[in-house]
């Protein structure tokens, strides 16, 4: 089918993630990271074996945990990381010209007067990629209870004072954005050819913050914080089920990035079709590997410390936001 | 929790964040890297370092002094054809060097070797034919291994220069 974000590519882009995050982190504390699987592609390789490796390794379920839970955990969390992209358009097909001009019926979004490369067409995409998005984070704190570790409760605990404090900010930089463009429809949103970071360059910073509180990322890492945590709410995990555990948050920072790179970067303009696609996605990665990057510049902040930044400056900032957010809707 | 006011600027703050992810950039578009890429190249050691210890069979007098001053025990004295020789656990040796010093007739050499491997426990103890012949594990690759020499830069930290 046409939908570009498919599973291998969203498993490309986590190796890459992944290997960018080590080879960044690598670069700027003057090592070399990953080098001897294939010196030529800088050790890209060391990532498919580590693949590999977890994939095949055996799964250990503790006997004291809750079974059923402990292995849905991780799988409905990929999943769920997973399902956003299904409301996310990547580009725009053309009516003619392009190989998947022949689809231009089947994904006519009537809303915004054109065809898009987007699963499931609605009018409420943004919405949609919230709900999705935000049972996650539910997921999560169910995986760390089936596994009854102390670890993982700690971290469950942190993961849900966090939640309230970034998913305000999600919600409310993406319903400014909803107001001053008038509809919650991101095609609509790129279509109008202005990118959301001009329009409000505000809400753009907030949610930007918010999808590295919301998905582990430094500085707001308290939730996985391996050296005091070990790994969180999936300490007690091991092969394929580990694989998926990391992957879900990595997926997230994906969706969060598409999103970031249709709503506020302009996504596909001034392209369309396969090129516009491709367009998106390197929005996207841009915006993935600076939110990797971060890892190497910052140390972790305690729980107590992002939770004051975020209710005492990006919290008045994210209304501010929605201030300019109507006040920017009587010009567009 | 109680806070305390303190006098904290928010674009002032923002201002430093920026300028930690500035300085971030630049090592990223600029990276200096400080590693020694190990089996390829290998430092230089200087004169008198502590590495693993080699005997000379025929100087040694067979006086213990050595396997008495060992802090770690790992220095023992075995007869063999009527004639007092140490041997070696390099297991428990901690390259302390006190019984090269003690030595009175200079039977005993710290030689610059540190990087052996060894497979299991029993390979550690060296006994006294082992230890009077110079260690040397055969090479783990094809290619010769560069002998490197470090040097503090200003710029760049640490930098290897070829030796010669």
């Amino acid at each position: 089918m046409i939908v570009f974000p498919g599973l291998i590519f969203s498993l490309i882009t986590l190796l890459t993630a992944i290997w960018a995050e080590r080879k960044i982190a690598a670069k700027i504390q003057m090592r070399f990271g990953p080098y001897y699987a294939s010196k030529r592609i800088g050790g890209y390789f060391q990532l498919i074996a580590d693949a590999i490796k977890f994939g095949l390794a055996e799964i250990i379920v503790p006997s004291n945990s809750i079974r059923e839970f402990f292995i849905l955990g991780p799988i409905l969390i990929t999943a769920f990381a997973f399902l956003p992209m299904a409301f996310i358009p990547v580009s725009q097909i053309p009516s003619s010209g392009s190989i998947t001009s022949p689809y231009y019926r089947f994904f006519f979004d009537k809303f915004a007067g054109i065809s898009l490369y987007q699963p499931i067409i609605t009018p409420y995409s943004l919405l949609f990629i919230i709900a999705v998005a935000s049972v996650v984070p539910i997921l999560t704190v169910m995986t760390a209870w089936a596994s009854n570790n102390r670890f993982s409760l700690i971290s469950a605990i942190r993961e849900g004072i966090l939640t309230v404090a970034y998913d305000t900010l999600i919600i409310i930089a993406l319903i400014s954005m909803g107001i001053e463009y008038h509809t919650l429809d991101i095609a609509s949103i790129v279509k109008t050819g202005v990118p959301g970071i001009i329009a409000n360059p505000i809400a753009a910073f907030v949610f930007f913050v918010a999808l590295l509180m919301g998905t582990a990322r430094f500085p707001f890492d308290v939730a996985e914080a391996d050296t005091e945590l070990v790994t969180g709410a999936f300490t007690e995990y091991s092969g394929l089920l580990f694989v998926l555990s990391m992957a879900g948050p990595y997926l997230l920072t994906f969706v969060y990035s598409l999103v970031f790179a249709t709503v506020f970067l302009g996504g596909w303009l001034p392209l369309m079709g396969i090129p516009g696609a491709i367009l998106t996605v390197i929005k996207a990665l841009i915006i993935l590997f600076f939110s990797v990057f971060m890892r190497s510049v910052y140390g972790r902040y305690r729980i107590d410390q992002i939770l004051r930044g975020g209710w005492k400056y990006f919290f008045p900032a994210a209304l501010l936001a929605l201030i300019i957010g109507m006040i920017g809707g009587i010009f567009l | 929790m109680k806070e305390y006011p303190k006098k904290e600027n928010p674009f002032k703050l923002l201002g430093q964040h920026l300028e930690a992810i500035g300085t971030g950039l630049k090592y990223l578009v600029k990276p200096t890297r400080i590693t020694l890429m190990y089996p390829e190249e290998s430092m230089v050691l200087p004169t008198g370092y502590r590495g693993m210890i080699r005997l000379y069979k025929d100087v040694c007098i067979g006086c213990t002094l050595c396997a008495m001053v060992c802090p770690a025990d790992a220095m023992k004295m075995v007869t063999e054809e009527g004639k007092k020789l140490p041997m070696i656990n390099y297991g428990r040796c901690v390259f302390c060097g006190f019984c090269v010093d003690i030595c009175p007739v200079d039977a005993l050499k710290e030689t610059g070797v540190h990087d052996a491997a060894f497979t299991n426990r029993r390979e550690l103890i060296f006994d006294p034919d082992k230890f009077s012949q110079d260690f040397d594990q055969p090479p783990t690759m094809d290619k010769p291994v560069r002998k490197v020499r470090a040097k503090i830069d200003e710029k760049k930290g640490i930098v290897y220069e070829p030796d010669d």
